[in-house]
């Protein structure tokens, strides 16, 4: 499950450029997003890329299911093409520990490294001796301050965060047969992830069905308060046809509320996956959908943009990977693709 | 059996640890990664940089738990004095910066004392809530914004520059380390510090001003705490409210396992530091051992849980 941190550390540079209002997935200097897809080192260069002995270090932010699936993802690439990983730490959220990461695996002289820059500010100066070695980066998610592409870093590789939000909306109309009343929880807290996919759900119910309303509009900033949140909004909209919440961990919250209230109408929509919401889905509860990144090609594309740039091609500068709706049918194929694990246990007995 | 364990039971194995520890794990890091440029004298001073910071806590925390005492709130602390120096230089000079600092750690500090010494609240409550209520006001300080430090002068002395071409981080630890051993060692107050640790009574009774040594203890804490949140601020050239918090463990584990009891009356300064930099080769070794992030957890903390357990080995009576 990706928890609140892993927003907050992949919030704060495109908060000054996001376009909130925006209809795509845009990047912090007002990039087009290229499709992850298009990023791929083709079969005739794999024998150059294994003869040039190319080492990589993966300096991540944390641990978590999230990060697991990109560190495989970027390991089976770099395993294809002869590229040896001599590093791999998670700085814990820890901005000076960050820094100390990147100094450590300097001394094995990686060329590539593949980071998710905790903050802006801090990470410019604690990636500032890898740039100046002439390493290849490339970023996940964040941008440190005052790097300009392609110079400083080959690309920043993060989810198609507009795509998530509109199918979430996509998915909780088509459980609602694109009618009725609906909640809707964010984010409250100027993060651009998290506000990027909250807002499209909200654009995509606005623009794109015009028989469903928002009748209740709840921001939660602590996760561990969803449930009141959720009792509040069922006590002022009792017959609510939906309520998407802007990710796994409060939706589990509002899970419980609805338990509480022996409701079983109301439908539920989020962002991420959690074992305790998809079995929720799978045995037919409220839960009719959950989307989700595509973890694993997320770090695949990030493997792929670092060689390319050591190939001397620019790399497209904001490459996305394409977000996932995961229903009861799917729910195999969906933890496959976003976290490249089969499902727990729970759930493939309760599929 | 018993015979058996008879010569285990007459070694005093705590005395010396961290020595042999220290050597044992610097020799076996040595030689697995020779060819992996662990004995650079860059990757070498990288530790000493890396740890300068806890270095600092360690010290202040050698004293507290000297007296008696325990400090949780350092992390915290940290981040509080971080910001306020980083504040106060988008404004003011760099000695506003570096007084905002250092006083909010000593301010911090003395409120924990102050509430420990005449209010008789043990330490460890104190300064657990401490510990959230500070991490609370760093959180709000800026709106959970990190803030640029770009006076260069503060960052090349505090963190980021070199005074004699010896990197400024160094130098704060020799001069902490040197400063703390000898105060602690050889000065009064060192003695009442662990008259009052080893027994309270007896040094209340040998005339010993009991709260006056608490309130010391756990204020020279916050200044510690504050001066590693200057040097974090420095070193990182920005303040954010994550800073120090992850240090709380890593911190006591390095004076735990550097000789200094939890139970007072017992500590070392060199031992703090070479615990610190235990910590801080571990990091370093592991990870350039190529090891996953979970197993250099798993090989981490097993090693520190053996340091520690014969650290605090029950001494023969």
């Amino acid at each position: 499950m990706i928890n609140l941190l892993k927003y907050l550390a992949l919030s704060v540079p495109f908060a000054l450029t996001a376009n909130l209002a925006s209809t795509e997935t845009i990047g912090p200097g007002g990039e087009s997003a290229t499709p992850s897809g298009l990023v791929v080192v083709s079969d005739d260069q794999v024998a150059t890329v294994q003869a040039a002995n190319y080492t990589a270090a993966l300096l991540w932010h944390d641990q978590s299911d999230f990060v697991n699936a990109v560190t495989s993802g970027a390991s089976d690439e770099f395993n294809r093409l002869g590229i040896e990983v001599v590093a791999i730490t998670s700085a814990g959220f820890d901005a000076a520990k960050q820094r100390s990461d990147i100094e450590t695996a300097l001394a094995k002289q990686p060329n590539i490294i593949l980071s998710l820059p905790l903050d802006p500010v801090t990470s410019a100066v604690a990636f500032e001796e890898a740039r100046a070695a002439g390493i290849s980066l490339t970023f996940l998610s964040n941008l440190p301050s005052g790097y300009e592409h392609p110079a400083d870093y080959s690309a920043i590789v993060t989810d198609d965060l507009f795509q998530m939000g509109k199918q979430a909306a996509d998915a909780l109309a088509a459980a609602m047969d694109n009618q009725g009343t609906v909640g809707w929880i964010f984010h409250d807290a100027a993060y651009y992830v998290t506000n990027q996919r909250d807002n499209a759900f909200k654009t995509t119910i606005e623009n794109d069905y015009p028989n469903i309303s928002i009748v209740s509009e709840q921001g939660i900033s602590d996760p561990a308060r969803a449930e009141e949140i959720a009792n509040a909004m069922l006590l002022k909209n009792p017959d609510i046809g939906g309520i998407y919440v802007t990710w796994a961990g409060p939706a589990e919250g509002v899970l419980a509320a609805l338990r509480a209230n022996d409701n079983t109408t109301t439908k539920i929509v989020t962002l991420d996956l959690s074992e305790p919401i998809a079995l929720d889905m799978i045995r037919g509860g409220n839960v009719v959908a959950i989307v989700a990144d595509e973890a694993y090609e997320l770090g695949r594309a990030m493997a792929a943009s670092a060689v390319l740039d050591l190939l001397g091609q620019t790399v497209p500068p904001f490459v996305v990977a394409p977000a996932l709706t995961v229903k009861t049918d799917n729910l195999i194929d969906g933890y496959r693709r976003s976290l490249n694990i089969d499902p727990p246990a729970s759930l493939l007995s309760a599929n | 059996m018993a015979r058996k364990l008879t010569w285990l039971k007459q070694v005093e194995p705590q005395r010396g640890i961290i020595y042999f520890g220290f050597l044992a794990i610097f020799c076996f890091f040595a030689i697995n990664l020779y060819d992996d440029g662990f004995l650079t004298t860059r990757n070498l001073t990288n530790i000493v940089l890396q740890t300068a910071p806890a270095t600092m806590m360690a010290i202040g925390l050698v004293f507290a738990l000297s007296a008696g005492e325990i400090d949780l709130s350092f992390g915290s602390i940290v981040a509080v004095s971080a910001l306020s120096a980083a504040v106060a230089m988008q404004h003011y000079p760099m000695i506003f910066g570096v007084f905002a600092g250092l006083g909010t750690g000593i301010a911090i500090g003395a409120f924990n004392g102050l509430l420990v010494a005449y209010l008789r609240l043990p330490s460890f409550l104190v300064t657990l809530a401490s510990l959230g209520l500070f991490a609370g006001i760093a959180r709000s300080m800026t709106d959970l914004r990190s803030i640029p430090v770009i006076n260069d002068n503060f960052t090349g002395f505090f963190g980021s520059g070199k005074i004699f071409s010896i990197p400024s981080l160094v130098l704060w630890t020799i001069a902490a380390v040197l400063i703390g051993h000898v105060v602690y060692r050889y000065s009064r107050f060192g003695a009442h510090v662990l008259a009052v640790g080893d027994n309270a009574q007896a040094a209340f009774v040998s005339g010993i001003k009991v709260p006056r040594i608490r309130l010391y203890v756990l204020t020279l804490c916050g200044a510690t705490a504050g001066l590693a949140g200057l040097l974090y601020a420095g070193r990182l050239q920005a303040a954010k409210y994550t800073l120090g918090e992850s240090d709380l463990m890593t911190v006591i584990a390095a004076v735990i396992v550097g000789g200094t009891a939890l139970n007072g009356g017992k500590g070392s300064i060199v031992g703090a530091l070479l615990g610190s930099l235990l910590m801080g080769m571990l990091n370093n070794g592991l990870i350039m051992m190529g090891l996953k992030v979970s197993d250099q957890m798993i090989v981490r903390g097993l090693i520190i849980l053996i340091a520690v357990a014969i650290s605090l080995r029950a001494p023969n009576r």
